[in-house]
Order: C-alpha cells, then sequence, then structure tokens
C-alpha cells in the first residue's frame, strides 16, 4: 500500500519535471507537441475509484499547468483522460484479463496492449487540450493533424521511458 | 432526500467529473484576456525561482555564442559612438529613454499567445507596457510584474501590435503576428499606393511611448496584397530571433507620466 503511494509520488514529481523542463521545450515542427506527464494517469492503478482517478489526473494536470502559466488547460484534458480510463480498458480488455493484475503495465498486460490503451487515450488527451487552447471549430482540420502527430510521437516516447525504467526481472 | 444520497453515491464520479471540468473552463476562460493575467503572475513567483536556476545552466552552454553577440553589438556601438563624434553638432544626447538590461529566463514561441518571463521586476523599475528590445529588434512589452519578475507578452502574440514606418518612405504601418512561425510576422494597414518591395526595413516609428524611434523590427518577405483592397498587407520577417533569446533590454520612457498626462496618443 505505501510501496505503491510513495511510488506515485516519485512518479509525479519526475514526469512533471520531465514535462516541463525538457519535453516543453521540444518542437518537432510546429505540430508536434509530446505530453509525456500523462502516464502518470495510465500507470495508476486498476482498483482505484474513478473519483480518485480524477483527482489524481486534476492534480498533475494542474501542476503542469503551473509551471506552463496556462490555468486549467492541461487539467481539463487529463480530467477528461481520466474520465474516459475506465471506459477505455473495458473496451480493450474482458474482465478475465485484469483478474489478479494490479497495474495497466506493459509487463503485466503486453506491449500490444498498452500501446492501443495508450494512444486511445492520448488521442482523448490531446483532442480537447489542443482544441481549448485553440478554442475555436475554425481550426479543426488543423487540431486534428496536431493531434494524431502528437499522440504518435508521444506514445513512441512514452513507450522508451518505460523501457529506461523497467525494472529487471529476476 | 434519500433518493437524492443514493443518486449522488451511485453518479459520484460524473458529478465530479462534471465539477473538475466546469472548474478547469472557469480558470481557462478567466487567464484568456490578457489583461487578466493574475495566474500567471502567481506562477511567476513559483515558477521564477525553479526557471531561474535552469536558466543558468543553460547560460553555460551558450556563453560561446553569447559573447560572440556581445562583441558584435560593441563594435556597432563603437562605430555608432564614432559617427556620433565626427557630427557632434548634429548628435544630441538621447535622455528620453534609459534602457535596463534583463536576462530571459523562460521563453515560448509555439504557444497561440507567447509570454516571455525575465528576471528583472518592481525593485529594478519595471512598469507594465515598457517596451522590450534585444540588440536584434523590438521583442515586446512588459505585461505584469511581480516584485522580480516580469512577464513579457512578445510580438508573437495574438494581441500584440507594434506601429512601424517603412525606413525608404516614411509611411507607417502595424505589425502583427502570423499566428504561425516564430520568425514571420504580418505588416497591415499599409496604404494600398504603396509599392512594396521584397526586402524593405521596417522600424519602430516611435509613436507609442513604449519604444523610442528607429528600433529594427524587420524585412518585408513577401507581398499578400490583392489589387482591389483598402489597404495593403505583407509578410514579414523578424529581424529577432525569438527562439535563441537570452538577453533583453527594457526600455524606460523617463517622460511617460508627462506625455500621459497631455493624453494625446492612445
Amino acid at each position: 500500500m505505501y510501496n505503491t503511494l510513495i511510488r506515485n509520488i516519485i512518479r509525479f514529481v519526475v514526469l512533471v519535471i520531465m514535462q516541463v523542463l525538457v519535453f516543453d521545450n521540444i518542437r518537432f515542427g510546429s505540430y508536434i507537441h509530446p505530453y509525456v506527464y500523462v502516464l502518470f494517469v495510465m500507470l495508476l492503478p486498476f482498483n482505484f475509484t474513478k473519483a480518485r482517478l480524477l483527482i489524481d489526473g486534476f492534480l498533475i494536470g494542474m501542476a503542469v499547468d503551473i509551471f506552463s502559466g496556462t490555468p486549467g488547460l492541461n487539467a481539463a484534458a487529463t480530467v477528461f483522460m481520466a474520465f474516459m480510463r475506465p471506459y477505455i480498458i473495458g473496451l480493450t480488455t474482458r474482465q478475465s484479463d485484469i483478474e489478479g493484475k494490479n497495474f495497466p503495465t506493459v509487463t503485466e498486460m503486453g506491449l500490444q496492449w498498452f500501446a492501443i490503451y495508450g494512444i486511445l487515450l492520448l488521442l482523448l488527451h490531446n483532442l480537447v487540450l489542443f482544441w481549448l487552447e485553440a478554442f475555436s471549430i475554425k481550426l479543426f482540420g488543423l487540431i486534428l493533424l496536431e493531434t494524431l502527430l502528437s499522440s504518435i510521437v508521444s506514445l513512441l516516447i512514452i513507450l522508451l521511458i518505460i523501457y529506461l525504467f523497467k525494472p529487471i526481472k529476476k | 432526500m434519500y433518493n437524492l444520497f443514493i443518486f449522488i453515491k451511485k453518479y459520484n464520479a460524473v458529478i465530479l467529473f462534471i465539477l473538475l471540468e466546469v472548474l478547469c473552463i472557469i480558470m481557462i476562460v478567466q487567464s484568456l484576456p490578457y489583461q487578466n493575467r493574475k495566474m500567471v503572475n502567481l506562477s511567476n513567483n513559483i515558477a521564477g525561482g525553479i526557471s531561474r536556476t535552469t536558466s543558468n545552466w543553460y547560460d553555460y552552454l551558450h556563453l560561446k555564442s553569447e559573447n560572440e553577440a556581445l562583441v558584435e553589438q560593441n563594435a556597432l556601438l563603437l562605430s555608432r559612438l564614432a559617427c556620433d563624434e565626427a557630427e557632434a553638432d548634429t548628435a544630441y544626447y538621447d535622455d528620453i529613454f534609459t534602457y535596463i538590461p534583463a536576462h530571459v529566463i523562460n521563453n515560448s514561441i509555439y504557444e497561440m499567445n507567447n509570454f516571455i518571463l525575465i528576471d528583472k521586476g518592481k525593485v529594478d523599475g519595471i512598469e507594465p507596457e515598457m517596451g522590450v528590445i534585444c540588440d536584434k529588434g523590438v521583442v515586446g512589452k512588459v505585461l505584469n510584474v511581480s516584485n522580480h519578475y516580469s512577464s513579457v507578452m512578445s510580438l508573437l502574440n495574438s494581441y500584440s501590435v507594434v506601429s512601424c514606418r517603412f525606413v525608404d518612405n516614411q509611411y507607417v504601418a502595424n505589425v502583427v503576428w502570423d499566428n504561425e512561425s516564430y520568425r514571420f510576422g504580418i505588416v497591415k494597414d499599409i496604404p494600398s499606393h504603396l509599392i512594396i518591395n521584397v526586402g524593405d526595413t521596417l522600424v519602430t516609428s516611435g509613436f507609442s511611448n513604449s519604444f523610442p524611434a528607429d528600433i529594427m523590427v524587420g524585412t518585408i518577405e513577401e507581398n499578400l496584397s490583392n489589387n482591389n483592397e483598402m489597404f495593403s498587407t505583407a509578410k514579414l520577417k523578424f529581424s529577432t530571433n525569438f527562439s535563441t533569446l537570452r538577453h533583453v533590454y527594457i526600455v524606460k520612457n523617463n517622460y511617460r507620466a508627462e506625455i500621459d498626462s497631455l493624453c494625446i496618443t492612445r
């Protein structure tokens, strides 16, 4: 229990720092903006209640917002993503698949499942984020393009990070 | 009443979700008009210290190119000094504007509205609406001031307008951002009879109290106008490179209060 809490706190701090100091400064062309901190919400345990997911999502979104000077922007997108997470899990797994599993990680659920789960959540998150940032329907094509490209790049970076920090199996 | 509790218990996640989203959207909407960026001021104070530390690290990495830029500027200033001495009768001492040097400690160039954070604030005599320039040209205007930090609205902002003048023919126009690339802006309100050449230089007009006259803004990249409009527009390449901005100067107009009291501009 405490182990999970401490691990989550460390993950929270590390991901916020990574996002603010590294990934907010990286742009591959003007359409791709990697959002890596959402990995925190993806990796929360299966047994968390919906309310807890929402609050955790709100907290990390707000933390990133304070550093980027955009109050509410990332938080809104992350809360939406946390809200959709149970439905995405329900959509991509059968109940029997997640019995006895604790975390939706690559090690427990497999790379292929995680990639689908990750890209769906990233698409939802980025769509809300870029739409709120632009705040108009006029730019919808641009927003879709930005969402698609950013989600793919974010997923690749997230997988890289997972393999970098993956605990070595005994 | 009991039913209400059952309802709240059953749908607590949905209710919480709606509450949080409404809260977020209120925050976003409140921060939309750029004058009300109080939250930015708050995060200036919290994030300012951290940004400053990382900025110090980056400064080391850029020492060489910074040195070269400073040497270049030195040379330019020396040559201007020589000119002034040569024609002492026409030269006058400019005491209207004072320049306060500052470091850029946070900078965005890819958002819809971009802001720069600098490490000088109220204590150093910075006030909102002061102009910000660098050795290459105009950077933006001071927006919010906390004790030790200020946020600057850069030219790369949909609210930013700078009054400009063509060097060749003295015609005045306005420069805004094209909302796409950090290298290009749009020149609006050019009288349509004016022939626009690629490479024409634009400098500040000096009509606003924020900037002195004849600070470089950029050069014309492309003529965008068609013939049947009242005013022409053109694409402008900023002389300032916003992606490598490190040192800036805040322009302080020493007679600002006096000029404002006459209320002729605005």
